[in-house]
């Protein structure tokens, strides 16, 4: 666990020591400051709550996790640092979900932003506190998922954009068209469907209900593509 | 300290080293020679359990590299090749981090890095970001990275490269300082190189190893090979008639302007003296009278030219 906390502090730090941690955090708040402006959250009249945001807030994820995610491992792929982090007494594992768990705490920090938005909706209104919480732990399970997936994109290439564009198409896919996609499937592919529904699994959440359903299909398919990962990086050992 | 058995490696069908044995015993400090491709890198890439082996095994303090990699990770300090480094780090920050990961808690990291940093001359630089050193200075951090833990065997992959005269020699120093409490495995493609810091060389090319002993033993295997050289006042057929009836002589060539005639003998033996007499004895001038000894240099640019490659092992 220790070796797992050294490789989180420096690759959070890492994060915060280059550009592209503050270019990602500003577009991220930018975004979300618009859909907020543009829905009238605070217009005269309109119920207290961030119910706008929170629909569109995990497809602009889609494309900003990645993003915090790609250096992660094709940065060490490209400069040749993970011989010296491989050839360290800490296991693949150790190494990968570290670098997991930094990518995962640099967006809590970045979502931990908008909390602005909460403080300015008591001030002026009387927001539903259990629904907003459980909507904002729907979206740390939302991260939980698309940074376990980016990071699987950034352990297959030494390439930062491939590693981006990689981790953002399919999420994009997904998350944008899966209520298009189950409404137009049939029998067992439309369960199936109907079960990795990412937006699907959000809305309950977003709509107060935290279910234990919910909770275990983030947790499990972050584990899955984190073994993947970790199985990626093993595999590049025997090139 | 260091076992390693057939060992053979593939990339795709490519074989950069071909089943290759040696051992290593604690204090030694051993040079991996061969020039850019021989296969040196890959086999220090193995021992240090950066990748597998294609078949073979190799063993370190007694453990395996493959079934007991963490263990052997944890005795091995390594410098890799191109010394990668986290550029945006600061030297404390950067060998702090590296103390975490080979275990050491926070007061045997101070320690550590106040012992590596004072041994690698790395004081004044402490608090500078990696991106802004010097080569020779960067090669330091990674020397102060490999050491940092103090390991029982140190790999150091073309420690030297890149560094200027004053490093290098610093570097030399160093090393066969840091011998004297470690077992040391180096690699170079330059020969003095390894000549000067090392007492058993392992010279390799094209992944096998073409020949190993200390500087001397291999000196004396290529000394058969050395010649003498006469200059003196005496027609040539004279000059030839007469050393070629000297005892122990394989080879003579000779050339002559002027009435001076220049004279290469090819001969095991130091056949100065004999020369010189004879010289006296048929009234020649000598101007000049020199051994030449076949160096290692000229022993290693055959081996990497292919004469003697692959022929022993």
């Amino acid at each position: 666990m220790r070796n797992v906390t050294a490789i989180m502090q420096r690759e959070l730090l890492s994060l915060f020591w280059s550009p592209i941690g503050y270019i990602v955090i500003a577009g991220f708040l930018l975004i979300t400051g618009v859909i907020v402006l543009v829905s009238e959250t605070f217009a005269p009249g309109q119920p207290a709550s961030l119910r706008s945001m929170f629909q569109y807030t995990p497809l602009i994820l889609t494309i900003i996790i990645p993003a915090i995610s790609m250096r992660a491992l094709s940065e060490e792929y490209r400069t040749g640092t993970i011989e010296t982090l491989t050839t360290a007494p800490i296991t693949d594992f150790e190494m990968v979900f570290g670098k997991y768990l930094a990518s995962l705490a640099f967006y809590v920090i970045m979502l931990a932003c908008t909390l602005v938005y909460l403080v300015l909706l008591e001030i002026f209104g009387n927001p539903d506190w259990g629904a907003t919480l459980s909507a904002y732990f729907g979206l740390v399970l939302v991260g939980v998922l698309f940074t376990a997936f980016g990071i699987f994109a950034s352990s297959l290439t030494r390439n930062q954009i491939v590693a981006w564009i990689l981790g953002a198409v399919p999420l994009l896919l997904f998350a944008w068209f899966s209520f298009y996609y189950v409404s137009r499937a049939e029998g067992w592919v439309r369960e199936v469907l109907q079960q990795v529904n990412v937006m699907g699994r959000f809305e309950q959440f977003a709509r107060g209900s935290v279910t234990t359903d919910g909770l275990v299909f983030f947790l499990a398919s972050a584990a899955f593509f984190l073994f993947v990962s970790v199985k990626v990086v093993e595999s590049r050992r025997w090139r | 300290m260091i076992e390693v058995r057939n060992l053979s490696k593939f990339y795709g069908s490519h074989r950069a080293v071909d089943s290759i044995s040696f051992s290593i015993a604690e204090g030694e400090i051993v040079g991996f020679l061969g020039p850019n491709g021989a296969g040196k890198t890959t086999t220090i890439r193995i021992l240090t359990c950066f990748h597998p082996a294609t078949a073979g095994a190799a063993a370190i303090n007694g453990h395996d590299v493959f079934t007991e990699s963490i263990k052997v990770r944890s005795v091995v300090g390594y410098l890799p090749e191109n010394n990668p480094l986290y550029p945006e780090m600061r030297v404390r920050e950067y060998l702090d981090f590296r103390g975490k990961l080979h275990g050491l808690d926070r007061a045997q990291r101070r320690a550590a890095i106040g012992r590596v940093s004072e041994r690698c001359w790395l004081t004044d630089v402490i608090r500078r970001p990696i991106g802004q050193l010097s080569k020779g200075f960067r090669q330091r951090v990674g020397l102060a990275d490999a050491l940092l833990h103090n390991p029982k065997v140190l790999i150091l992959d073309e420690p030297t490269v890149g560094l200027d005269p004053t490093q290098i020699r610093e570097t030399r120093s160093l090393i066969q300082d840091l011998a004297k409490e470690h077992t040391v495995l180096l690699s170079s493609h330059i020969l003095p190189e390894v000549q000067a810091t090392c007492q058993r060389i392992i010279i390799i090319n094209r992944g096998r190893i073409v020949a190993s002993g200390s500087p001397d033993e291999l000196r004396e295997r290529v000394s058969g090979e050395s010649q003498t050289i006469a200059e003196v006042q005496a027609p040539e057929t004279d000059v030839r008639a007469g050393l070629e009836g000297l005892q122990g002589v394989t080879k003579v060539k000779v050339a002559s302007t002027n009435g001076w005639t220049r004279a290469t003998v090819a001969t095991k033996a130091d056949l100065r003296e004999t020369i010189f007499r004879l010289s006296a004895e048929k009234g020649w001038a000598v101007r000049e009278l020199r051994r030449e000894v076949a160096s290692l240099e000229d022993f290693f640019v055959k081996i990497v030219a292919g004469a003697i490659g692959g022929s022993e092992k």
